[in-house]
């Protein structure tokens, strides 16, 4: 069965296109990457799918919803973990388990279960009670996870889901990630690491906005040297060339380096 | 599956969702209460503005239409810390929509006027917190209130933290990037405060030290006017592109409202104010809920 389903998906700000024209479908089961350097466009399309950011040309169906027309539905089926923890802070684990138990309108009672369940998934029963602010990166990313999972989506989608862990937290994610696959979960998730890539089913590789190759890591092996068991760095450089690509720091960008300068209480 | 956490039903989809409301009100009292620098704004406010510029000019001008100089600012003191507190809970939506839980909130099919009405209840439960610390200094300033009072203060601060709250969320909705809450200080907070007569009166008689007793004749020849004096002193009225500015401020009324049920004293029509109160929340909780929808799918 189809999950996730591109046709002629762009998204256009200003005269810059940051997508153009992205066709490509994703079977249920898949563990799909889309690979590409800075700017390429899969935070973007990431958006797109994930209701966040609106399509200027073509459309998408995410298990077997709109995301123009019916985007209430497509919220319900996927479990979305951002680059940037997407966190309150100044609450426990516990209160923002709770708010995202309301937010998915779970009856009281199944939430207090839920949230308990997600807790004890992401071994964080001890640190239930305290405010995100002490927390390390890979214990956000578990919460993060544990989260997404909490309303039961078809999907789940990560971005950049390693930035920021160590070495411990890196294979932590990925041995999770493993077991929701073997119950059957879709993962989809945009990486700039190739070797993170590796053990994907399927590769997009994104460049400027377009989807520049596609297939299982052996196939885009094949199609750039002839053969299959090439890494995937190098096929992804034969691809997409060695060029530098600088882009100019977004508006989160800047509101993220200010938080780490240690900027505004307001948080 | 059988490392996932417990499934649930799927819900119905409703403008309005109680549970969704409930849960964003909470979210900002909790995050208020574990953020003692804003407590502590309040108190410093208080206490620069009521206690040392109200008691400091208070020396000099003897009293505005019958009232010492503190008590003519308290109303005004309040709106500050409601203007304050409403407007740094609206802010930081621009940080929380780029690095906080907003983006979940946006990913997750929770209906956006109930996400807006949440925020800005909560918004104005803090300024109506945050209000009630210069209102607690009433007595000292022989401002006497009743329970009744008290309860009408709570109302109109509330009434005017919504207002304050929602404007503020649309201003956020439009920000892309911010670094620090200074200009919205100096550019939004304070205009607001000076040009509301919360620190100087429209028009009125301002007693000085030292000035002659106004004959009672006179006086009450004024109080028809709607100029009232208890001392001596002289006649303010206010240049009039001041006047005009003053009078295009929406918080103007809402601040008028709280010195009558404060003060027993108003400078604006009472339909103004009232209609005010009565119209000004919810268009901008409209407008704010239209704005945060527009988050979505942007």
């Amino acid at each position: 069965m189809t999950v996730v389903e591109c046709l002629d998906l762009g998204r256009s700000f200003g005269d810059l296109a940051a997508v153009e024209a992205v066709s490509f479908t994703m079977e249920e089961g898949d563990f799909f990457a889309l690979l590409g350097p800075n700017g390429a466009g899969k935070s973007t399309l990431l958006a797109m799918l994930t209701t966040l950011v609106a399509p200027s040309r073509g459309t998408a169906r995410v298990a077997g919803a709109d995301i123009r027309t019916d985007p209430a539905r497509v919220r319900q089926a996927i479990g979305a973990v951002f680059q940037e923890p997407a966190l309150d802070e100044r609450l426990t684990a516990r209160e923002n388990l709770a708010i995202h138990a309301a937010l998915h309108g779970m009856p009281r009672r199944t939430a207090r279960q839920s949230i308990a369940e997600a807790l004890s998934w992401a071994q964080l029963d001890l640190a239930a009670e305290r405010p995100l602010r002490s927390f390390s990166g890979g214990m956000k990313r578990r919460l993060e996870l544990a989260r997404a999972l909490m309303h039961r989506p078809r999907l789940i989608v990560l971005d950049e889901p390693t930035l920021g862990l160590d070495p411990q937290g890196r294979r932590d994610l990925w041995d999770r990630i493993a077991r929701l696959r073997a119950g059957g979960m879709s993962v989809l998730m945009t990486t700039h690491a190739t070797h993170e890539a590796e053990a994907c089913t399927r590769v997009g590789i994104i460049d400027r906005g377009r989807l520049v190759a596609l297939g299982t890591p052996a196939d885009l092996s094949r199609r750039a040297f002839g053969g299959p068991g090439m890494p995937l760095e190098e096929v992804f450089v034969q691809i997409a060339g060695r060029a530098l690509r600088d882009t100019e720091a977004s508006p989160r960008d800047r509101i993220v380096a200010f938080h780490k300068r240690g900027g505004e209480h307001t948080r | 599956m059988t490392d996932v956490p417990a499934p649930v039903p799927a819900r119905r989809s409703a403008l309005l969702d109680l549970r969704v409301v409930g849960a964003m009100w909470w979210r900002e009292l909790v995050r208020f209460r574990r953020d003692r620098s804003q407590l502590f704004g309040a108190l410093s406010r208080t206490v620069l503005w009521l206690l040392i510029l109200g008691f400091g000019l208070g020396a000099t001008l003897r009293e505005i239409e019958g009232y010492t100089y503190a008590q003519y600012i308290l109303p005004g003191v309040v709106t500050l810390n409601v203007l304050f507190a409403s407007l740094q809970s609206a802010i930081a939506l621009v940080w929380d929509r780029q690095v906080g839980l907003m983006r979940q909130v946006l990913v997750s099919p929770a209906p956006m006027l109930s996400v807006a009405l949440g925020k800005i209840c909560g918004g104005a439960s803090i300024a109506v917190i945050q209000g009630t610390i210069p209102l607690a200094m009433a007595p000292l300033l022989g401002v006497r209130m009743g329970a009744a009072d008290l309860l009408l203060a709570w109302a109109v601060m509330f009434a005017m933290g919504v207002a304050i709250t929602a404007t503020g969320v649309i201003l956020a909705c439009r920000m892309r990037t911010f670094e620090g809450f200074g200009s919205i200080s100096n550019g939004v907070i304070q205009p607001l405060y000076f040009l509301s007569g919360a620190i100087f009166p429209l028009k009125g008689i301002v007693g000085g030290v030292g000035f002659l007793d106004i004959p009672q004749a006179l006086r009450d020849d004024l109080a028809r006017y709607g100029v009232y004096a208890l001392g001596g002193g002289w006649v303010v009225e206010l240049p009039q592109w001041l006047r005009v500015m003053v009078y295009a401020n929406p918080v103007s009324y809402l601040l008028d409202l709280l010195r009558l049920v404060l003060l027993g004293f108003s400078q604006m029509p009472l339909w103004a104010s009232l209609g005010t109160v009565a119209l000004l929340p919810p268009a901008a909780v409209v407008l704010a809920a239209w704005s945060m929808s527009r988050l979505r799918h942007a």
